[in-house]
């Protein structure tokens, strides 16, 4: 139902409706450590030796060898010199002009994995973002590229969804991500030109970057989101979550305390998994706001409801799991997804997997026609 | 209007001098001449249908032309003042039509060429006579003394007609041709059909001046092809009289006239905005230099060059007219430039020539320039580049190679225009489309989404202003596209501007207004403030005592305002759901005052039997230690009994409906006994009795609970826990010796120090929990929940008290009831009861003792589980499945304030559904109506 979708989006109005005219008031969740003083240890800290190194062991296998690091610097090196030629001297190149490019992603923000060796590069255009401009371009690139080294064995492959294209060669990939500047945005013709949802995460790629450069430059927040990364590959509910919000979860995690002072990895990683349980991206909740966008934007409105319902519904599990003892499966040094989905024992404790909360509007249509009126309502205040 | 541009003539002569001083004099003069004729090699058919007297070519002809005007012009010093008056005639022609660096050597040629003769033959006056004649005459009058020969003067004169007077530029000139040359056409034979009288006109004016030319024989010759029915108007022939008629009669032709008509007082086709090229031959207004070219190439433009060349019209070059927009300046200076240009201007910066003429028939030429060589002339021809470099223009360089001419006309137009010649752009958005065979049969251009044949189109259209527009709109926005407002959008923008000063306008008058509202503000402060300090100076000077002086008051003075009301944030779904639990678990009002009743009735019994045992103690001794029972003062008597207190649920007002349990604590001056709890039993039913009479109360007596349970008859039963303890029990657990001192049948030590910590714990919430907002609320909620659920129960009363308030008052801020219950339960979530954090500190305990520690480990997962699963109930709208209740529905919105106040205050009890029962009709109506309102919105 079309409805439910708009709601979803706009995540504030949930579980808050009721009267028209009511102000919204996100919350953030409870969170232990914003409010420690409160709760004085009764007993002794238990030892989380074991959680820490099995967290920096894992990061280590996760981390990229030497070698994967050198293939991907020379193509990206490779590649940016083609680009910034065809800045100064496009010369017969006429199918697009290039304003600059940048490298985004895990590759600039050092929080690649290893086994991923691809980088990202956002292009933006002078010019509008066609497809046959996108092509062009890339087309262009590979074949400078081929000139400069003709043993190569090049590859360029359009991305899906018309993203931009991707150049690999046999060790490392990089994906040129096309958009334009931002004046452009406004005249795009969804017919003639790459999508402009598309182009404008291209242009938060590029903030998110320099974001992350100028906050998130604490190894901790590094290893963290590797590590994050990692959950959210074995884990299908955490599928939904971006590789921008996990970056802000780190983030957050991480820096977001009384002190100020950045929290050991095992801390953060533990904090993580409860402040998604706690419902920190869940409808209601202040969650992150996007330090990249204005207007106070949560991060966490990008996913639907029932993927909220979803990250937090496996956060919630794997939290007891970790806590009950079972890091090792939770970290992913042992074990498989599994834990997340069925009942598992730990240390004679049963800890059953969880049940979706989020019922899709229709059904509840029945249940509560009222609510529904309620919403109408709301929605007709939204769309006015 | 001749007449004025007759005038301007003469003053135009200093401007001209200053121009040939630019200009090199005559030698550019005879430069011009020759490219101007040059263009009459365009059409050399039409001059092989001329006069064979004429030379061979056209171009022969032109040549020997304008080697004659050259002469006549530089060389006869004879004619030199004649020749000097024409010049600067054709000078003024320019002035008129404002072009600055406007160099007519070509006009002036011709009119020298024209001119001549009639000076020759007549003075200067007998010219401007027969010029102002025919000006003043009617159009279709002059029209019938159409002579073609004279077509170099007559453009001309079409100039200042065209630019200036504005009148329909062939009938006028050819009516001064006629003047000047009495020359006779077919067309005057044609016109004499319409108008007869025209022809003698025609001929009165002949011999006034023709009679010098002496060109007679040859204006008789032209007649032979006069079989043809020429229309000018429409510029088409006809092939016989009756069809001519027809035409004539024709509602195309009418239509035709009218407009040419209307159009004389105007500027001929004047475009909307902007230049555009006109084609004199077929009075066709084209927009673009692009356009015009397509005419040019076209086959109606071709039709009409040859019927115009078979007639021996006078066929006007190629190049286009610059029909001027209506308020440029600069379209002005350049279309001005152009248009004056007879046969060949040399601009200095972009000017083209423009109506070239062609001397198809040029008869008269042939007799007055007799001299000229046909070499000369072509030296002259060639020579013109160079020396009308001078003066620049590679457009002046396209207009004298009449080879090329054609295929530079889009240059020459576009310069004409000013325009800059583009660059196709966006080719790769252009597809071609191909038949079976693979052949390109047609072009599909992405961008414009159009289609087109001819790949002259697509060259065209990439060119095109449409196609540029697209391209700059889709592909590069940095694509510079000259930009052509339409008419609307002028008249947005004079309306904006309009807009605008009216809002200046209006600020400057506000502005004034609030200047003289602050004036007048100022002045009454003033004035107070006088007054004011009169009255002190008086008074001190009265009372002899200075008075503080204060500044003045004026009515500006800040004034507090009654402090606007807190803002409430607004009932959430979840607010309401709570509070809508909540008063469906608070106890009702009999139970309460039942409750009330039992628990004071105890008291009071407990009070009087505290009062017996101490009147009982005091004089006998027996019970109470010696220490105490030495003191003479009843009252003073630290008593065995110390008092009675109120715990637990009652004492924290946590009791919800259906709790039929209080607790009272009696605390004792010792370690309660055995012997003392059946003492207090045993005296406790006679004062209950005093107290109430008509009450009945059960007593039980409970020893291993070291406490007395009171019961109530009536239907809400109550049990009343009345434990004894005392501060010792607690003292003595520290200090193990003392001990031993305790009597034998104390009682169960673990019950009275659970006592004493309910006490500490109702004292506690007191201190702490009460005054957190929601606190209370969520408790109950809670604590409802734990009943309720079993997964909750393991949950103790106290834990969940600590729990609720320490995680509620972490917030930092109030939090509405469902805010705070969400809270509580993301606390959980969040693992608040795993192992492996920090626990809850028992505040009431001196060491620190984790009020969670009664939990087993799989009750903390079961409990984290259930309020996870909660929490996200909570967050999907799905309070009311975890408060066990259904759904409410969502409260009528837009309720009126007051309304809405009134149901709060008579609802208070229960504000779901019931209470709205009564006024319910009503409200109803101004709901909807009000609803109605909101959607209308």
């Amino acid at each position: 139902m079309m409805r439910g979708g708009v709601r979803g989006r706009g995540g504030p109005r949930m579980g808050r409706g009721g009267y028209k005219m009511k102000t919204f008031v996100p919350r953030l969740p409870f969170d232990i450590y914003l409010c420690e003083p409160a709760f004085q240890r009764a007993k002794p800290a238990p030892d989380e030796t074991p959680l820490q190194q099995a967290l920096l062991k894992r990061n280590t296998d996760l981390s990229p060898s030497p070698t994967e690091q050198t293939a991907v610097l020379n193509l990206v090196t490779k590649i940016a010199t083609v680009l910034d030629t065809l800045i100064v001297t496009p010369g017969s190149f006429d199918a697009c002009q290039i304003e600059e490019h940048r490298q985004v992603g895990s590759y600039k923000k050092g929080t690649m994995r290893t086994n991923h060796n691809v980088a990202d590069v956002v292009v933006i255009l002078k010019t509008l973002p066609t497809r046959e401009a996108v092509e062009a371009l890339g087309n262009q690139v590979t074949e400078e590229l081929r000139q400069q080294e003709p043993a190569d064995v090049l590859v360029m492959a359009m991305l899906p969804n018309d993203r931009g294209f991707e150049i690999s060669n046999s060790e490392a990939t990089v994906r040129v991500l096309v958009t334009t500047v931002h004046q452009n945005l406004r005249k795009l013709d969804p017919e003639l030109h790459l999508d402009q949802k598309i182009l404008q995460s291209h242009l938060a790629a590029i903030r998110h970057s320099r974001w992350f450069e100028e906050n998130a430059h604490h190894s901790s927040i590094k290893v963290l989101i590797r590590l994050l990364r990692d959950l959210k590959n074995r884990f299908e509910g955490f599928e939904p979550l971006s590789p921008w919000m996990l970056d802000l979860l780190a983030h957050y995690a991480v820096m977001n305390n009384p002190s100020r002072q950045a929290m050991s990895v095992h801390q953060a990683y533990r904090r993580c998994l409860q402040l998604l349980a706690a419902g920190l991206f869940l409808p209601g909740s202040a969650g992150i706001a996007d330090p990249c966008e204005g207007g106070n934007i949560r991060v966490h409105t990008a996913m639907t409801l029932e993927q909220q319902d979803q990250v937090c519904l496996t956060a919630q599990t794997l939290l007891r799991a970790l806590s009950h003892g079972g890091y090792k499966q939770v970290i992913g040094l042992e074990g498989n997804a599994s834990i997340a989905t069925d009942m598992t024992v730990w240390e004679g404790i049963v800890v059953s997997p969880l049940e979706k909360a989020y019922e899709k509007p229709p059904e509840r249509k029945e249940g509560e026609p009222g609510d529904e009126l309620a919403d109408d309502d709301d929605m007709d205040m939204a769309d006015n | 209007m001749a007449a004025n541009n007759y005038f301007g003539f003469t003053h135009g002569g200093t401007q001209y001098g200053a121009a040939a001083a630019a200009a090199a004099g005559a030698a550019a003069y005879q430069a011009t001449p020759a490219a101007g004729y040059a263009a009459v090699g365009h059409t050399p058919a039409a001059a092989a249908t001329y006069a064979a007297q004429r030379a061979t070519t056209a171009y022969e002809a032109a040549a020997a032309y304008q080697p004659a005007a050259a002469t006549s012009y530089a060389a006869t010093a004879s004619s030199a003042p004649t020749y000097d008056y024409s010049y600067t005639r054709a000078q003024t022609y320019d002035n008129a039509a404002k072009t600055a660096a406007f160099y007519p050597q070509p006009t002036s040629t011709s009119f020298s060429a024209a001119a001549d003769p009639a000076f020759q033959a007549k003075s200067s006056t007998t010219y401007t006579a027969g010029y102002q004649n025919a000006a003043a005459r009617p159009a279709g009058q002059a029209s019938k003394t159409y002579n073609y020969p004279a077509a170099g003067a007559a453009q001309s004169y079409t100039y200042p007609n065209q630019a200036a007077a504005a009148a329909t530029a062939n009938k006028n000139y050819s009516g001064y041709d006629a003047a000047l040359y009495n020359a006779a056409t077919l067309y005057v034979q044609q016109q004499a059909h319409t108008a007869p009288k025209g022809a003698g006109t025609w001929k009165a004016s002949r011999p006034g001046v023709g009679a010098t030319i002496g060109q007679k024989p040859k204006l008789k010759q032209p007649p032979k092809p006069q079989q043809l029915h020429y229309c000018d108007v429409c510029k088409i022939s006809c092939a016989g009289p009756q069809t001519y008629r027809e035409h004539l009669e024709g509602q195309k032709h009418k239509k035709k006239e009218s407009a040419q008509k209307q159009t004389a007082g105007t500027t001929p086709n004047a475009p909307r905005g902007g230049n555009s090229l006109r084609c004199e031959l077929c009075d066709v207004t084209c927009t673009g230099s692009d356009a015009y070219a397509a005419h040019i190439r076209g086959a109606k433009h071709q039709k009409v060059v040859k019927l115009h060349t078979k007639l021996g019209k006078p066929i006007p070059s190629t190049e286009p007219v610059v029909v001027p927009g209506k308020s440029t300046t600069t379209t002005a200076k350049t279309g001005a430039a152009t248009t004056t240009a007879v046969t060949k201007t040399t601009e200095v910066t972009k000017v083209v020539a423009t109506p070239k003429i062609n001397f198809v028939g040029g008869t008269k030429l042939t007799t007055t320039t007799p001299t000229a060589t046909a070499a000369a002339a072509g030296t002259a021809v060639k020579e013109e580049p160079k020396e009308a470099a001078a003066a620049a223009a590679p457009a002046a360089a396209a207009a004298a190679a009449p080879a090329v001419a054609r295929d530079d006309t889009v240059a020459v137009a576009a310069a004409a225009l000013g325009e800059k010649e583009v660059e196709p752009v966006g080719q790769e958005y252009i597809e071609e489309i191909k038949n079976e065979e693979g052949k390109v049969v047609s072009f599909n251009c992405k961008l414009c989404e159009c289609r087109f044949n001819d790949p002259n189109a697509k060259e065209m259209h990439m060119k095109g202003r449409r196609h540029r527009l697209q391209y700059k709109k889709k592909v590069n926005p940095e694509l510079i596209v000259e930009v052509k407002p339409s008419l609307r959008q002028r008249k947005l923008q004079e309306e904006k501007l309009r807009r605008q000063q009216m809002r200046e306008e209006m600020w400057r008058r506000r502005e004034e207004s609030a200047m003289d509202d602050e004036e007048r503000i100022y002045w009454e402060e003033r004035r107070r403030y006088e007054e004011e300090m009169e009255y002190f100076e008086w008074c001190r000077r009265g009372a002899g005592r200075g008075m503080p002086p204060f500044g003045p008051m004026g009515p500006m003075g800040p004034r507090f305002g009654p402090i606007p009301p807190m803002l409430r944030r607004p009932d959430s779904a979840d607010d309401r759901h709570v509070m809508a639990k909540h008063s469906e678990i608070y106890p009702k009002d009999e139970e309460l005052n039942a409750i009330q009743k039992i628990v004071s009735n105890s008291e009071k019994a407990l009070k009087m039997v505290s009062d017996d045992i101490a009147e009982a103690d005091a004089p006998k001794k027996d019970d109470g230690t010696a220490s105490e029972s030495k003191d003479e003062d009843g009252k003073e008597l630290p008593r065995t009994l110390k008092g009675v207190m109120r715990v637990g649920v009652l004492a924290k007002g946590l009791l919800l409906q259906g709790d039929a349990d209080v607790q009272l604590v009696v605390l004792c001056a010792e370690k309660p006994t055995r012997t003392l709890l059946e003492r207090v039993a045993n005296l406790m039913p006679k004062h209950l009795a005093t107290v109430t009479p008509d009450e009945k109360y059960a007593l039980k007596l409970s020893v291993e609970q070291a406490s007395l349970i009171i019961t109530n008859q009536t239907e809400p039963q109550i049990n009343v826990t009345v434990t004894l303890t005392s501060p010792l029990m607690r003292d003595g657990a520290a200090d193990e010796p003392t001990a031993s001192k305790d009597p034998p049948d104390v009682l169960d030590k673990q019950k009275c120090l659970e006592a004493l910590a309910a006490l500490r714990h109702a004292k506690w919430f007191q201190a702490r929990a009460s005054g957190v907002q929601s606190c209370v609320i969520v408790i109950r909620i809670m604590r409802e929940l734990c009943q309720r659920v079993p997964t909750w129960t393991p949950l103790n009363t106290w834990a969940l008290e600590l729990l609720v308030e320490r995680v509620v008052a972490s917030a930092g801020f109030p939090l509405a009831p469902g805010d705070a219950l969400r809270r509580v339960l993301e606390a959980i979530a969040s693992g608040l009861l795993l192992p492996g954090t920090p626990g809850l500190i028992d505040p009431c305990e001196k060491e620190p003792v984790d009020t969670l520690s009664g939990l087993t480990a799989q009750e903390r997962e079961d409990i984290t589980a259930s309020a996870q699963h909660a929490l996200r109930l909570m967050a999907f709208r799905q309070v009311h499945k975890i408060l066990g209740m259904d759904a409410l529905p969502p409260p009528k919105f837009n309720r009126g304030k007051f309304n809405r106040k009134r149901r709060r205050d008579n609802s208070c009890s229960g504000e779901n559904g019931d209470s709205e029962g009564g006024d319910g009709k009503k409200d109803k109506k101004e709901d909807e109506s009000e609803a109605a309102k909101a959607d209308a919105k």
